[in-house]
């Protein structure tokens, strides 16, 4: 090797070297590698040369050249290493401030317990049905077994509106309708609002229901019983204590409510209950010797009270933010 | 109804607690509870349906059944009759009172003291004691569940006539109320006037007054059926009102009447005539003979319960048998004539069941083929969009069905609403047409509880025009006001406008699938800002509106920001059909931008929609990614800078073939609109 190249090449890895920034790097790269480059401008003299020298100058400048790259690449990883290394150590943020909220909605909670509930009885085989909320005295009353007059009907304090429409007092309609459309056997919930003319610290003049109904050949009491112990069991998430106890509804017989016992040692009534009355199916025309069947009703809003433990049913038709953003 | 425990024990030797008797009687269908004022009441809540034990009686003789005692009915009331002074009495309609006697007491002694034990009975009771005569004829009445009523003889003219009611007749009653009433209603009247609604209240004048000597005790059957409803209609809800709509036991008058007699003579004194009694045997209630079937029991009930079992437990009930086939297939079974509640099979079934323990029916799984039923369509939708909705950052409420007339006439003026006939008050007398004023409702409530992000959704019913088959459709609607997050230092503090919340929607029609099925025309609705609202259109179809609140309604709302509502029909709203996967390669798209400057009044929707009638394979996407005025950009006009996305599926696109198609997109839309292009 020349001396100006091994001089060259000395020069060159030792700036490299002594080279403290990215910037200078790359400066230095152009100054040796670069188009009007040490090396390029010696690579330039190869044409002025005699044959028989070109190969080994060649050779020499090329091992020169690979020798700088080789040093550029190692200088730039140490120095871009060094760089995270400082950056590291000056530019750590504060991990504990909140991260950027969107703002998150919320699921009313008799919305929740309607689907929960809706959720077990479709295991269990049964199946949703709808009814319109304004109906007529004959389904919501006459076919179920309330004729006009009945003393039943003064239990169900009625909003009226002309030609003999109502708001529904119950989801019970929603059976009567089935029936008419499906006939027996059949199986189902019917979930839905329900009014009532009454309003005081426990009552609303608007709340929910889930109505069920089940008529097939061989159903019966013991049934109604078991289906119902197993609804609640799944509903609260814990093997309860209930009692059926008699009761009396017109559209059943026999009747009965039926009472959870509360952890204070208290019978709760959460929901009625019964055997659908054969009158119900007579007036459908459908068999009531054949079939035989369980009806029951309970009021969402005492259940989703009984699991979350929400004391005044008022709150649910408050529709406050602080109230509904705990059910997110 | 409320009795003093220590009465019922009177009438059976129970030696069980109170504690129990409530027990007892709640787990047979009587639901009651113990009360400690000052002595031990119970409190009982009957169904309609158990008229029976509307009385000490009635009650006892249900303890004694539940316990298998005896039941002392059989006290003595044998009263002497001292003269032969009567009544005339005149029945216009058996068929309404198939029973009344009647007895002139002359002589009594009207300022008497009340016995302290029938006071303190009837206080517990809840009853005021009023006067001897009055006192003694509500004792009887708790007692035997008989209502009777006493006349001043002065007070009736010639005789006692049990008429209907004439067309618009008035009458003045005891509490001093003038009802109306019409032939449907049963009276008592002599031949001048009427001295009372039969069964329910008596006549002004008519009753015991503080010099009354001579009376006139009536006890009557009065046909349940005539009564029922009645108390309801004239809003008169009596405790003999409610015992005659129920079904008085229509074999007790004579006792009850005894019975008064007995005590008025013991402790006002008194001399008792003769009992006039008018009863018609084909009129009065019978009970006819129930065919209970061995097998209809099992049934319905599951269980078999042995036969001397069901024997003891009707016997209890004061019900007569009759085997048949020696109790082989079942038996005929005629209940009392108190209990008006049984007249089926049904109604036997029932009473074995409650007699036997509901306890004692076992709890059992149907069996029957396995059925699998697909998750209702209905609940999967309902979750999907409430998911969505919430995730969106909504929150849901539920709102009462019925609004005020002031919220419902920001609903428009030319809406049929529906009004209801007895609201609760005026605030809830009109069904809603509209979510919308609801969750205006809910803004301001929790506008003043400080909240300053605010979106609110909610889904329900709407009720409109009572006479067509279609009054109620289910809608969703909501709301979005103030700020677009809660105050946060990551992010500057923006409002929600109209966009967020369009924005809000394009996500849920995308998630249905409808998105590009979905066309938003400019267009005005009665609470929405003129200008800022869309008509949302599906299929050529107007589904709903989106748009801000009318400043005017703002204002009266005394709101500082303008909230952005939405509301669609929801029942148009289909869950999207199963999805079909789209075997796609991706090769690299390539964009280009174009900036233009547009009159303000000129849609985009419209602009896009021409370059996308061109039909150019291989343009994928148009993104709006800046609209500008001000500066640089003249009056009356906006720059709006577009990205076009190309993509085909078998190559790579050249820069070639994509300015062929940028050059065909830009001639078409500046020869069809009055728009430039921006220079860079």
């Amino acid at each position: 090797m020349t001396t100006s190249l091994s001089d060259l090449l000395n020069d060159a890895l030792n700036e490299i070297e002594e080279c403290k920034t990215l910037n200078n790097l790359e400066k230095l790269r152009v100054k040796y590698l670069g188009k009007k480059g040490h090396i390029t401008s010696q690579l330039k003299k190869l044409g002025s040369m005699k044959i028989d020298q070109k190969p080994s100058f060649g050779q020499e400048i090329n091992k020169i050249k690979n020798q700088i790259e080789a040093k550029v690449k190692a200088k730039k990883i140490e120095l871009k290493k060094s760089l995270i290394t400082t950056n590291i150590a000056t530019q750590s943020i504060d991990i504990t401030l909140p991260g950027r909220k969107s703002l998150t909605g919320s699921i009313h909670p008799i919305t929740t317990t309607l689907s929960d509930i809706e959720n077990i009885f479709l295991n269990a085989g049964f199946l949703v049905e709808d009814g319109p909320e304004i109906e007529d005295e004959h389904h919501n009353f006459t076919a179920l077994n309330i004729p006009e007059n009945h003393p039943a009907r003064a239990m169900h304090d009625t909003f009226y509106f002309d030609n003999n429409l109502l708001l529904r007092t119950h989801t019970s309609p929603i059976q009567i309708r089935s029936m008419e459309k499906q006939g027996v056997p059949i199986k189902i919930i019917a979930p839905g609002k329900v009014f009532r003319r009454d309003s005081d610290l426990t009552h609303i003049p608007m709340f929910h229901q889930i109505e069920g109904l089940v008529i097939d050949q061989g159903i019966n009491f013991t049934h109604l019983k078991g289906i119902l112990h197993e609804f609640i069991n799944c509903f609260f998430e814990l093997p309860m204590e209930l009692r059926f106890r008699p009761s009396y509804f017109p559209f059943t017989e026999p009747s009965a409510e039926v009472d959870i016992l509360s952890e204070d040692g208290k019978w709760l009534e959460i929901l009625g209950c019964g055997m659908v009355h054969p009158k119900v199916l007579d007036l459908l025309e459908l068999d009531s010797e054949k079939y035989t069947g369980y009806a029951f009703g309970m009021g969402v809003e005492r259940l989703a009270m009984l699991k979350h433990e929400i004391k005044d049913i008022r709150l649910f038709y408050d529709n406050d933010l602080n109230f509904l953003e705990q059910f997110k | 109804m409320k009795l003093p425990a220590e009465w019922l024990k009177e009438y059976c030797d129970i030696n069980i607690t109170n504690e129990q008797i409530v027990t007892q009687l709640t787990m047979a269908g009587i639901e009651c509870e113990l009360l400690n004022e000052p002595d031990e009441v119970i409190d009982i809540s009957l169904t309609p349906n158990r008229a029976d034990c509307f009385s000490v009686l009635g009650v006892s003789r249900e303890l004694a059944a539940l316990n298998n005692m005896n039941f002392k009915s059989d006290q003595n009331t044998q009263t002497t009759i001292d003269h032969n002074d009567e009544i005339e009495i005149k029945i216009e309609s058996p068929k309404d009172c198939p029973v009344l006697m009647v007895r002139i007491i002359n002589d009594i002694d009207i300022n008497a003291t009340t016995p302290a034990v029938i006071t303190k009975r009837l206080n517990s009771s809840g009853i005021q004691s009023v006067n001897i005569i009055v006192d003694i004829t509500n004792y009887v009445m708790l007692e035997t569940g008989q209502p009777l009523h006493a006349y001043d003889l002065r007070a009736i003219d010639s005789e006692l006539i049990v008429r209907r009611g004439h067309n618009k007749e008035n009458i003045t009653l005891l509490d001093g109320s003038i009802k109306t009433v019409d032939q449907n209603f049963l009276l008592i009247s002599d031949v001048a006037k009427a001295l009372g609604i039969a069964g329910i209240m008596g006549g002004e004048n008519s009753g015991i007054q503080t010099d009354t000597k001579n009376i006139v005790l009536e006890s009557a059957y009065f046909n349940n059926e005539t009564i029922m409803g009645k108390p309801r209609i004239l809003n008169l809800h009596t405790e003999s009102g409610l015992r005659f709509e129920r079904g008085v036991d229509p074999s007790i008058q004579n006792h009850a009447i005894e019975r008064a007699s007995k005590l008025i003579n013991e402790y006002s004194g008194g001399k008792n005539g003769p009992i006039t009694n008018s009863t018609s045997i084909s009129e009065t209630p019978k009970r006819l003979p129930i065919l209970l079937r061995k097998k209809r029991i099992h049934q319905i009930l599951g269980i078999t319960i042995p036969n001397n079992r069901i024997k003891e437990i009707l016997t209890k009930l004061n019900m007569k048998i009759k085997e048949q086939d020696y109790g082989y297939s079942g038996w005929m079974v005629t209940p009392p004539l108190f209990r008006f509640d049984i007249n089926q099979e049904c109604d036997l079934i029932e009473e074995l069941a409650r007699l036997n323990g509901y306890d004692n029916i076992d709890e059992q799984n149907e069996h029957g083929e396995i059925k699998l039923n697909k998750t209702s369509v209905r609940s999967i939708k309902i979750n999907h969009i409430n998911n969505l909705m919430s995730g969106l950052g909504y929150s849901e409420v539920i709102n009462y069905s019925f609004i005020s007339p002031s919220m419902s006439m920001i609903q428009g003026e030319n809406i049929n609403t529906i009004d209801i006939t007895n609201p609760l008050s005026i605030d809830m007398s009109i069904m809603r047409a509209s979510l919308l004023p609801g969750l205006l409702n809910n803004l301001l409530h929790n506008l003043k509880r400080q909240h300053r992000a605010i979106k609110l959704f909610e889904s329900g019913k709407v009720f409109k025009n009572l006479n067509t088959p279609k009054q109620e459709t289910e809608m969703l609607a909501g709301i979005g006001y103030g700020l677009r997050m809660d105050e946060q230092w990551i992010t500057k503090l923006k409002t929600i406008n109209f966009y967020d919340i369009k924005g809000d929607l394009e996500r849920l029609f995308s998630s249905l699938r409808i998105n590009t099925s979905i066309q938003y025309d400019k267009s005005t609705h009665p609470m929405l800002c003129p200008g800022r609202t869309a008509e949302i259109i599906l299929d050529g179809k107007t589904i709903g509106y989106i748009g801000e609140l009318n400043p005017e309604l703002s204002m009266d709302l005394e709101l500082s920001e303008q909230p952005i509502l939405f509301e669609m029909d929801k029942e148009v709203l289909k869950l999207p059909k199963k999805i079909i996967h789209d075997d796609q390669t991706y090769f690299p798209s390539s964009r280009r931008d174009i900036s233009i400057i547009i009159s303000e009044e000129q849609a985009i929707s419209e602009i896009i929609k021409v370059i996308n009638t061109l039909n150019i394979k291989e343009l994928k996407n148009i993104i709006v990614f800046d609209v500008y005025k001000g500066e640089n950009i003249e009056t009356g006009r906006i720059s709006i800078a577009l990205g076009l996305i190309f993509q085909n599926k078998s190559r790579t696109l050249t820069d070639d073939e994509i300015d062929s198609n940028m050059s065909e997109i830009t001639k078409r839309i500046l020869s069809t609109f009055n728009i430039k292009l921006r220079k860079k």
